[in-house]
């Protein structure tokens, strides 16, 4: 029996309609098993509609299915839909009048552009297209948080800072569940149990094992004042009169730091651990009995980090490949980087005008804000330079390195490449037979060893690789054809990010009427 | 939108100097993606890449893991750092290919974090996929347990206890008084994150602490399920299933357990049963472990088993099959971040990590080492019905709570009911479904 919780009061935003199954619209056979599509993939049936922003921002925010008529409250909506019997009937039967529909959003960087991410009903996508990508012009005062939707902001407004739950070390909390649940675990609880139970100031655990790790061991400052919260727990500091069991409050040693007051709205927020790889916070510090050494965590991790990309969109600067293989190569990440300048004309590496590429950049310093970017190249450029690979691309890749050979013919090799096969495989053989995986906590993993040895290959008429370890003979050599294909399919370097970047900018300042509709739907 | 896997696709001739008379697989992949890579090019791409490691087509996996590392990004929009995290993941795995000769422990390439136990108490609350389990969870429990005076959970779980205190804190309110609880874990659980920083033992003093100041009588037990022989050890190694196996040996010997007449048992599986391996080939009795326990527990005679988990499947042995699924899966805790915090939050940044944690194994690993075997609600609903358990609706009131729950985080959560399941959503796609199950002929 299906409840079809959309018509009830949607308490939670994009409810109950499910873009993903359309068991919504079959009445419940005992016997057929329900046919039930994967998450994000819709009701192959459905009908994919796609409205201007003009209309998703439109004031008559609650539109009728149906028949498409707007209403300012969602009241009025409800009351119509009734005049077209009960629209839940309607989705419950797979029938030919009303199909079942599915919207997407027409910011086409959004991720719910796919049809395969639609939403399933019109209030949602609106909801959605207002809140992600309409202006937020409506701040709260104490907390700074930004509405697209002034009721939003209301509604915001008026349980911000009112409802606080305060735990004796300090933090705040909005919600009872995540106080009772830090409470239960902070140590303040944890001292002061102890002090109610032995009577003398708070002990450190002298059995307590030293902490491995290098999160900030801040004891921590156990509030003398009981909390002034408005609706607390019972009275924190009574000693129960130490019933049945006598259990050792044994005091576990502040191995943790807790967080000075939050911002109330806000959970406790994890420990600011130096995160020196945007991906990876305290590589070498954070590692568990499980791994085996730091070297190959921060190898690995340096070749994920994400750092500060010195490339904006305005203005490029190719992030040197040879950088990335340098970090491979040593435990530490390199902070100087003198390969050579003529990384210009590597249009392969990760000179892309993105700039937040997957690999490590010059300076592994970690990543600050990044400008909201789109995948600012478009397919025909990075297919571009894909193709520039040439045919070079088949050799002494990354993959060959490990071993891994090409099926396919490959076009003509160059020599230095081939060389620098041979190398890898040889220093292989030289090594412990560590495996590839790069997983492996040992410097002699064929990866590094790949690393290792391309950059020695640096000769003049290359200069230099990129992470793949192929070589980009200067000027490019002959586009490998299937690409060039491709290009040309699509019709030549038409740069059609940008045109999207224009187009969006101008949906986002669109005109929201800040005349709004007085319930707001939640 | 299938991607289009390997075979050729016809690319419109317009050079055809250029043109081999071998067609790119890569042309098949973008083709559509006319402007910027959205959401469905990435995903082609992965599974070109994919598939192209697959079949030693290194020239393609090269060029498409140039392409996507161009836009793949840790700290960009969702999707890519989505992709950023499935590119790793390849990567990972093609450097797998070839089996090692070393001992290979199987353990990812992502360095494993751990988190202070009041770090952890924010974590889970930071989206609501674990906390919706939670609350749906405890409030079926405190339902279920009316009038017993004593309670026995035995806690099958990844999140090291969270769901707890909310559940004391409710007991402790209770009209005609909180019961006697005790909580039962078993010593090692799966390898995955989150991560503690402190020994379950310490988990456990603290919940008891904790107890204590509520007026509930408490008892916290591990029953430990590490290997105590030198033998054992190895087959560890060799099978991280083993673990499994020896919790499976457990609850067929209760006695282990201390089990009590009076006492109203509880299975309380968040999160954990996915990683019951679902493969029947090399089990012993020609059931799967997750098949095992399932039968087994039925044998303890609970009186409430709440079986909470991800809503998807993605034990394939396809492995561009599980690209799609987990793609379209997995882009909702990245989607439902981005909503709120911003895109250097280190907390964010850490959440995301985790979940590329399950990415890589998912897509990098095979056979045992492949301990993610997600299966949806109603897959996983069938066996427990197999098995001759009944499926228990949830009542209004913790309909109620949960939604109360969900108002309180982003507005695209939301809920629905299907069948006998509650499943969580984020912006209609199911995430996470949670589900009551009773022995047969058991039920009030």
């Amino acid at each position: 029996m299906q409840v079809d919780l959309d018509n009830s009061s949607i308490v939670s935003g994009e409810a109950s309609v499910s873009s993903s199954g359309n068991q919504s619209t079959q009445p419940p056979k005992p016997s057929a098993k329900k046919k039930r599509n994967l998450p994000g993939m819709p009701d192959p049936d459905a009908e994919v509609i796609a409205l201007s922003p003009k209309t998703l921002l439109a004031t008559n925010r609650f539109v009728c299915e149906i028949c498409n008529k707007g209403f300012q409250r969602d009241q009025n909506l409800q009351l119509h839909r009734r005049g077209h019997n009960l629209p839940w009937k309607l989705r419950q039967r797979s029938s030919k009048e009303v199909k079942k529909r599915v919207y997407v959003c027409p910011e086409p960087s959004c991720v719910h552009h796919n049809p395969s991410r639609a939403l399933g009903d019109l209030t949602g996508i609106k909801k959605h297209f207002c809140r992600k990508h309409g202006e937020k012009k409506w701040k709260c005062d104490k907390c700074s948080k930004k509405y697209a939707v002034q009721s939003d902001w209301k509604a915001h407004s008026k349980i911000c800072g009112t409802r606080e739950y305060k735990c004796d070390c300090g933090t705040l909390f909005s919600r009872r569940d995540s106080f009772i649940t830090h409470r239960a675990f902070c140590d303040a609880l944890a001292e002061e149990s102890a002090r109610a139970q032995t009577q003398t100031p708070a002990l450190v655990n002298p059995n307590s094992e030293p902490d491995p790790n290098t999160q900030p061991v801040d004891s921590s400052p156990p509030a003398p004042a009981p909390p002034p919260a408005p609706s607390p727990p019972p009275a924190p500091s009574p000693s129960p009169s130490p019933p049945a069991p006598p259990r050792t409050t044994r005091l576990i040693s502040p191995v943790l730091s807790n967080k000075s007051p939050e911002l109330p709205e806000k959970p406790p927020r994890i420990v600011e651990a130096p995160v020196t790889t945007g991906l990876i916070g305290n590589c070498s510090s954070t590692t568990s009995s499980s791994s085996n050494g730091n070297t190959s965590c921060s190898v690995f991790a340096s070749l994920f980090a994400s750092s500060t990309a010195s490339a904006s969109l305005q203005n490029p600067q190719p992030p040197v490949f040879t950088d990335l293989i340098r970090a491979m190569a040593r435990p530490d990440p390199p902070t100087d980087m003198t390969r050579p300048s003529s990384t210009e004309t590597i249009s392969l590496c990760l000179a892309t005008n993105h700039g937040s590429s997957l690999f490590g950049t010059a300076g592994q310093e970690r990543r600050q804000y990044a400008p909201p970017s789109q995948p600012a190249m478009s397919a025909t450029a990075l297919l571009q330079k894909a193709a520039q690979m040439g045919a070079a691309a088949t050799n002494a890749s990354l993959l060959r390195g490990f071993g891994i050979v090409s099926s396919s013919s490959s076009s003509g090799q160059q020599d230095g490449l081939h060389w620098s096969q041979r190398q890898v495989e040889t220093e292989k053989s030289s090594s412990v037979p560590a495996g590839l995986g790069l997983g492996h906590c040992d410097g002699s993993s064929g990866l590094k060893e790949l690393m290792m040895g391309t950059p020695s290959m640096f000769g003049p008429k290359q200069t230099t690789l990129d992470f793949l370890g192929l070589g980009m003979a200067a000027g490019g050599g002959s586009p490998s054809s299937g690409l060039s294909a491709l290009i040309t399919s699509i019709g030549g370097g038409l740069d059609v990010a940008t045109a999207t970047a224009a187009a969006a900018a101008s949906y986002g300042g669109a005109e929201f009427s800040s005349k709004d509709i007085g319930r707001r739907s939640s | 939108m299938k991607a289009e896997l390997k075979g050729n696709t016809s690319v419109s001739l317009q050079s055809p100097t250029l043109f081999d008379t071998r067609q790119s697989p890569l042309s098949g992949a973008l083709n559509g993606c006319l402007g910027s890579l959205d959401g469905a090019c990435l995903e082609k791409l992965l599974i070109h890449c994919a598939s192209a490691l697959e079949t030693n087509d290194v020239t393609l996996a090269q060029q498409v893991m140039w392409v996507l590392n161009n836009v793949a990004s840790s700290v960009g929009d969702p999707n890519q750092r989505l992709t950023s995290w499935f590119l790793r993941a390849l990567i990972s795995r093609a450097s797998r290919v070839y089996p090692t000769t070393m001992n290979f422990d199987g353990s990812s390439t992502i360095p494993k974090r751990l988190m202070s136990v009041t770090e952890l108490a924010g974590y889970v609350d930071l989206i609501p996929w674990h906390r919706f389990g939670f609350c749906a969870s405890n409030s079926a429990i405190l339902k279920a347990i009316q009038g017993f005076p004593r309670v026995h959970i035995l806690d099958f779980s990844i999140t090291h206890c969270m769901q707890w205190p909310t559940l004391i804190d409710a007991l402790a309110k209770r009209p005609e008084g909180p019961p006697s609880l005790r909580i039962t874990v078993p010593s090692s659980r799966p390898p995955v994150p989150p991560l503690l920083n402190i020994s379950t033992e310490e988990v456990g003093l603290r919940l008891g602490n904790f107890a204590k100041y509520r007026d509930v009588p408490f008892e916290f037990h591990v029953f430990d399920n590490s290997p105590s022989t030198a033998l054992g050890e190895i087959m560890c190694k060799e099978s991280p299933s083993f673990h499994f196996e020896s919790i499976l040996s457990h609850l067929n010997n209760p006695s282990m357990l201390n089990l009590r007449e009076d006492e109203a048992l509880v299975i309380n599986c968040q999160h954990w049963l996915r990683y019951l391996s679902d493969e029947l080939k090399g089990s012993p009795h020609g059931a799967s472990l997750r098949d095992t326990f399932i039968n087994i527990v039925k044998g303890l005679n609970p009186q409430i088993i709440v079986v909470v988990d991800e809503d998807s499947d993605l034990s394939a042995s396809s492995l561009t099959s599980r690209i799609t699924t987990c793609f379209n899966y997995l882009w909702i805790p990245y989607d439902a971040l981005e909503t709120f915090l911003p895109k250097d939050s280190s907390q964010r940044i850490e959440y995301e990590s985790d979940v590329g944690h399950k990415i890589e194994n998912i897509i990098s690993f095979e056979g045992f080492q492949r301990i993610e075997r997600l299966e949806s609600g109603i897959k996983l609903s069938q066996r427990w019905k197999n098995a001759g358990y009944l499926n228990i609706p949830f009542c209004e009131e913790t309909v109620k709570e949960v939604r109360a729950l969900l108002d309180e985080h982003a507005s695209g959560w939301g809920m629905k009911k299907e069948e006998d399941m509650l499943v969580l959503t984020w912006k209609g796609h199911n995430s996470v479904f949670a589900t009551v199950w009773v022995p047969n002929g058991l039920e009030d």
